[in-house]
């Protein structure tokens, strides 16, 4: 597979960095400054100013055809895999708290086992239902690190 | 001047009950994260620091000690067995390892490849026990100037010299800056970039952050790839090296140890360039280069002891000046500071017994990872064909488990996923990680001790030119910089080179 160039990636990256060094200066232009202590707003904007420069030469490289490139593009079902799992990573992180550990945790791991191609069902449910209740005697009981209890409260 | 009576006392605590049992268990799991191709130390440290929130203090250390160093030496199995480097630190060992494994003498490679990181491992963690006490009772001179040009010269080389491009290395170092600001001003007190969001008030949560930029970073990535990761079919026998085998050793170990060394006590450099320096004037200062990438023990053993050798290095800046050398002492002094031990001279003067303490478990750490991987080597080669499509959706629970268990709030979670994610983007699109992590800390170091330097002089900024110590190393921070800029964009000048020198041949 051909190299692939990250202009576009520079780009994006260059043009989400911009605002945030201009939020800086705005922010920082309401703080106080107390006498004998020195400007706070000294080091975040001169930090902002050095990222607004990189950026905005990020930026030119990116224009000027500079930019470094990648071995191989992610596409197709590995692109789907990754998104998959990021937003049943999002899921459990939202219900973790309301539904509990092992109420949560037990269709996570059934589906993340689903999204990596398992279809051993038999291994694929024993391992998303012994998982989550060992972790959650070992963290409760022997570590003494509670976890979200949920439905079995 | 190291105190030994501590440091024997030191041996005492560590090998003893339950520190004992805390230690061997870390090496263990270290070894195996180490083992398993696209796990890194920074990651094993990572997931594994919320299991040690239960323990005393000194206890959990020696548990990470023991995954860290034993990360470290655990990635040369895998290079050694399949070619993939276990960690990014072990890919010189492949030079050597695997043909020695093509030749049917897997077992002699690793078992010389666990010789090899212990001599390296421990050597350097005894000079940390000598040298540690010296540099930190040099550091009782420094005062806010100085801590701010420490600061400001780690800063510098870890932006510098991380990744392939200088400008994405700054991005996301300037990125951790800003960062580091969130929440109360470390001077006037009032609250900065917190959007209203009480949570943010005391500043963002450095572990959960840790957990994702370095974990769940990994794990995301790990999706990707799963699908083509190699199974291990040699067979290991005679894994105990002979004397004659380790004799033949011995130079290597004389150049791996001093670089080991001195690589790691630079900020940024660790494990993997020790390796490949040790290696590359192993190979150099031999009567028969030749023979080297070919399974030449020699190498193997140059490679282990030189990657296992920076350990020690990479400590020594982070626990007597609190300035992490790499991503994994970063995440160490993380949980240092959860434990409740600050890194810096006054933890040497405030709690001398606890840093013997974990002098003695940096010692130990290396002698028992030598231990597990001769008697389990058969063991931890099986480890690398466990099957990912259970190991990865177990490091995404664990890491969530362990960013909750930290406070027990949904805002930490919140924390590890988003930065998980974002870590996965940066790792995928080539801006390093490690520079954002290592601004988090020594950004906040900076603001303070800038702040703190005004202050002292009434709002002075010309004060740093008349302190010798910031001086000099304010300077040295600059020249740095220069060198690394111009190093990196000869090595993307010859890269481009290579590229256009390929397409020719191609084209012809």
């Amino acid at each position: 597979m051909p190299p692939v160039s990250l202009k576009k990636v520079d780009i994006v990256a260059s043009l989400l960095v911009i605002p945030i060094c201009l939020y800086v200066f705005y922010e920082s232009g309401q703080w106080p400054i107390l006498p004998d202590l020195g400007n706070p707003a000294w080091i975040p904007r001169g930090v902002a100013a050095c990222l607004l420069g990189a950026a905005l030469l990020l930026l030119g490289n990116a224009l000027a055809g500079r930019s470094l490139a990648l071995p191989s593009r992610l596409t197709g079902a590995d692109r789907a895999r990754v998104l998959w799992i990021a937003a049943l990573t999002g899921a459990y992180v939202i219900f973790l708290d309301r539904l509990g550990f092992i109420a949560t945790t037990v269709p996570y791991l059934f589906g993340f086992g689903l999204a990596l191609g398992e279809r051993r069902w038999g291994r694929l449910i024993l391992f998303a239902v012994v998982v989550p209740v060992v972790t959650y005697l070992v963290f409760d009981t022997a570590l003494n690190v509670p976890l979200p209890r949920g439905w079995f409260r | 001047m190291v105190d030994l009576g501590l440091l024997l006392r030191g041996f005492g605590t560590v090998l003893s009950g339950y520190n004992l049992i805390a230690l061997v268990l870390g090496s263990f799991f270290g070894i195996i994260i180490g083992a398993i191709p696209g796990l890194t130390a920074t990651m094993g440290i990572a997931i594994l620091v919320p299991f040690t929130f239960g323990m005393t203090p000194i206890t959990g250390i020696v548990m990470l000690l023991g995954i860290y160093t034993g990360a470290i030496y655990g990635g040369g199995i895998a290079s050694i067995l399949i070619k993939t480097p276990g960690t990014p630190a072990a890919a010189a060992t492949v030079f050597d390892g695997y043909p020695m494994a093509q030749k049917g003498l897997a077992g002699k490679a690793i078992g010389i490849a666990t010789i090899s990181s212990g001599v390296g491992g421990t050597f350097t963690a005894i000079c940390l026990a000598f040298f540690a006490p010296i540099l930190a009772l040099f550091a009782l001179r420094f005062s806010a100037p100085e801590y701010f040009a420490l600061a400001v010269f780690g800063l510098s080389v870890t932006i510098t010299l991380s990744g392939r491009s200088a400008v994405k290395g700054f991005i996301s170092g300037a990125v951790g800056l800003l960062l580091a600001m969130i929440g109360l001003d470390p001077i006037g007190g009032f609250q900065r970039f917190t959007f209203g969001f009480p949570e943010l008030t005391g500043g963002l949560s450095f572990v959960p952050m840790l957990i994702g930029l370095f974990a769940l970073s990994e794990g995301f990535h790990q999706v990707e790839v799963i699908l083509t990761a190699p199974r291990v079919s040699a067979v290991l026998t005679n894994i105990l090296p002979t004397l004659k085998d380790l004799k033949e050793c011995i130079p290597a170990y004389l150049r791996a140890c001093p670089i080991g060394l001195i690589v790691g006590i630079t900020p940024a450099i660790g494990a993997d360039t020790s390796a490949f320096l040790s290696y590359a004037e192993t190979k150099r200062a031999s009567k028969h280069p030749e023979r080297f990438g070919t399974g030449e023990p020699a190498g193997v053993a140059a490679a282990q002891c030189g990657e296992n050798a920076s350990t020690g290095g990479d400590v020594l800046p982070m626990i007597t000046l609190g300035i992490p050398g790499d991503a994994a002492t970063a995440v160490l002094m993380g949980a240092l500071t959860i434990h409740n031990l600050q890194p810096g001279p006054m933890l040497f003067q405030g709690q001398p017994e606890v840093v013997h303490q974990i002098f003695a478990g940096m010692i130990a750490a290396n002698v028992t990872f030598v231990l597990l991987g001769l008697l389990f080597a058969r063991f931890f080669a099986r480890v690398i064909n466990v099957d990912r499509k259970f190991l990865v959706p177990l490091i995404f629970v664990t890491c969530m488990v362990g960013a909750y268990a930290i406070n027990n709030v949904l805002y930490d979670l919140v924390t590890a996923a988003i930065f998980g994610f974002l870590g996965y983007l940066m790792l995928r699109y080539d801006f390093p990680v490690a520079p954002m992590v290592l601004a988090q800390i020594l950004g906040s170091m900076m603001e303070s001790n800038f702040r703190r330097a005004l202050v002292m002089f009434r709002g002075d900024a010309t004060l740093f030119l008349t302190r010798p110590i910031a001086l000099t190393i304010l300077a040295l921070a600059a020249f740095t910089t220069f060198v690394a800029v111009r190093r990196q964009r000869k090595l993307l000048r010859m890269e481009a080179t290579l590229a256009a020198a390929q397409d020719e041949s191609a084209h012809a």
